[in-house]
C-alpha cells in the first residue's frame, strides 16, 4: 500500500512551489481574459475523498469543471471549478470579441448549457491555467510535465470528483490536494483549482525540491 | 452501524451505509458519479439500507466499511440481516457507475464498478429488481423507508426505479 507521508516542514517546501505555480496560474488566466486576478494563497491539505468534495463546495454543489490529468515525473489531477453563473461570465468575456455585439449568447438564460464557443474558450481557460501551474512545478522537477487535453463537463461536485479520487484512494485512504481560488477584478469571477498529484509521485516532488527526507 | 430512529435524512458518504426502520427516514447518497449506491428494502419488515461503495475490490482494513463491493457488499447485506432484514424478499435497487470524465487508458472506474456490483450480486444469488448504472450523468439517489420507493435525481431530471 502506498502511504502518504509527507512532514510538516516537506508539506511547507512542497506548498511553497504550489504557491508560486497557482500565481503563474493566475497570471495566465488574467492575461487571456484581460482581467485583473487575484489569486488567494493555496490550501495544501492532506485530507479524505470526502474532505476534497467538501472543500469544493459539497456533493450536491453543481459547477462547470475543467478537468486535465498530468503525466511525467509528476502524475495526478487537475480540476478548475466555477460555479455555472462564473464560468457564463468568463465565457462571455473570452469570447465577446468573436460575437456580433448585439448577437445574444444562444445560452443566455440557460444556466447549465453552454455553446460550443463558451465550452472552448473555458477548455482553453484550463489549459491555459493548469498548465502554468505545471511549468512551474516542472520547472523544479528539470522535466515537462504534460497535461492531457481538457474536458470540460457540468455536473454535481461529488460526480465530477469521485472517478479522479477514487484512482487515488484504491490504496491510500488519503490524497494531498491544493486548491486554491481566483477573483477576477471588477464583475467577481471565482474559480477553484484544485491539484491532486499521485502518492507514488511525492517523493520524486520532495527529492526535486531539496525537501526529500525533512 | 445501528438501526438510526430519529433523524429523517440519513446520509451514506463515500465509503459508508445506512440502514433505518423508521418510516419517517430517507436514506440518501449525494453526488454519485463512478461510485455505486446499492438500495435494499424489505418490504415486510419495512427496512431500509443504502451501501455508497466507491470501488471494485482493494485492500482490505481502509476506508468506509462499504469503500469496496467485493468487501462491503458481505458487510452490507449481515448489517441489514442483523435487523430483522430478510434476504429472499428484499429488493434490491443499484445506481451510479457512471464515466464522465475519461482518466486514461483502459475502461472507466464506472464501468468496472457497474460490472463488480453485478457479478458481486449473481455470486450471492441476488438479483437487482432494477437499476440505473452506467452513462454519464451524476446521480443523487433517495431510498423512502415507508415504502421502498427509490429516486433518482441528476441535473436534467428526477425519476423513480
Amino acid at each position: 500500500m502506498t502511504r502518504l507521508v509527507l512532514s510538516e516542514a516537506g508539506q511547507s517546501v512542497v506548498s511553497g512551489t504550489f504557491s508560486r505555480a497557482m500565481k503563474h496560474a493566475g497570471e495566465a488566466l488574467a492575461s487571456m481574459s484581460g482581467r485583473r486576478v487575484e489569486v488567494q494563497a493555496p490550501e495544501l491539505r492532506r485530507c479524505t475523498a470526502g474532505d476534497v468534495i467538501t472543500m469544493a463546495g459539497g456533493p450536491e454543489y453543481v459547477v462547470l469543471a475543467i478537468y486535465a490529468a498530468f503525466a511525467g515525473s509528476l502524475r495526478g489531477h487537475a480540476l478548475l471549478l466555477f460555479s455555472p453563473l462564473d464560468a457564463h461570465r468568463l465565457a462571455r468575456i473570452l469570447v465577446s470579441d468573436l460575437r456580433h455585439p448585439q448577437e445574444p449568447s444562444p445560452t443566455s438564460g440557460v444556466l447549465l448549457s453552454f455553446d460550443e464557443l463558451e465550452l472552448s474558450a473555458l477548455q482553453e481557460v484550463g489549459n491555459v491555467t493548469i498548465s502554468a501551474f505545471l511549468n512551474e512545478v516542472g520547472m523544479h522537477l528539470h522535466e515537462p510535465i504534460s497535461p492531457t487535453p481538457p474536458q470540460v463537463v457540468v455536473e454535481m461536485v461529488g460526480a465530477v470528483l469521485d472517478a479522479v479520487l477514487l484512482d487515488l484512494v484504491g490504496e491510500s485512504d488519503q490524497v494531498l490536494a491544493a486548491g486554491t481560488t481566483f477573483s477576477e477584478g471588477g464583475q467577481p469571477i471565482d474559480g477553484t483549482l484544485f491539484v491532486l498529484p499521485r502518492p507514488e509521485s511525492l517523493p520524486i516532488l520532495l527529492d526535486a525540491l531539496g525537501a526529500a527526507g525533512i | 452501524m445501528t438501526l438510526t430512529e430519529s433523524p429523517t435524512l440519513l446520509v451514506a458518504g463515500i465509503g459508508e451505509m445506512v440502514l433505518s426502520s423508521d418510516p419517517d427516514s430517507h436514506l440518501v447518497a449525494y453526488g454519485l458519479g463512478s461510485c455505486v449506491a446499492l438500495a435494499a428494502w424489505d418490504p415486510d419488515r419495512r427496512i431500509g439500507g443504502l451501501a455508497h461503495f466507491m470501488l471494485p475490490s482493494g485492500p482490505t482494513g481502509s476506508g468506509g466499511p462499504v469503500k469496496f463491493i467485493a468487501t462491503g457488499l458481505d458487510t452490507f447485506l449481515q448489517a441489514l440481516q442483523g435487523e430483522g432484514a430478510n434476504m429472499s424478499r428484499t429488493l434490491f435497487k443499484a445506481a451510479g457507475a457512471a464515466a464522465m470524465l475519461t482518466l486514461g487508458k483502459g475502461i472507466s472506474i464506472g464501468q468496472r464498478n457497474h460490472e463488480a456490483i453485478l457479478a458481486a450480486m449473481a455470486e450471492r444469488n441476488l438479483a437487482l429488481a432494477a437499476n440505473a448504472l452506467g452513462g454519464s450523468a451524476g446521480r443523487t439517489v433517495q431510498l423512502e423507508v415507508a415504502d421502498g420507493r427509490f429516486l433518482i435525481k441528476s441535473l436534467s431530471s428526477t425519476t423513480e426505479i
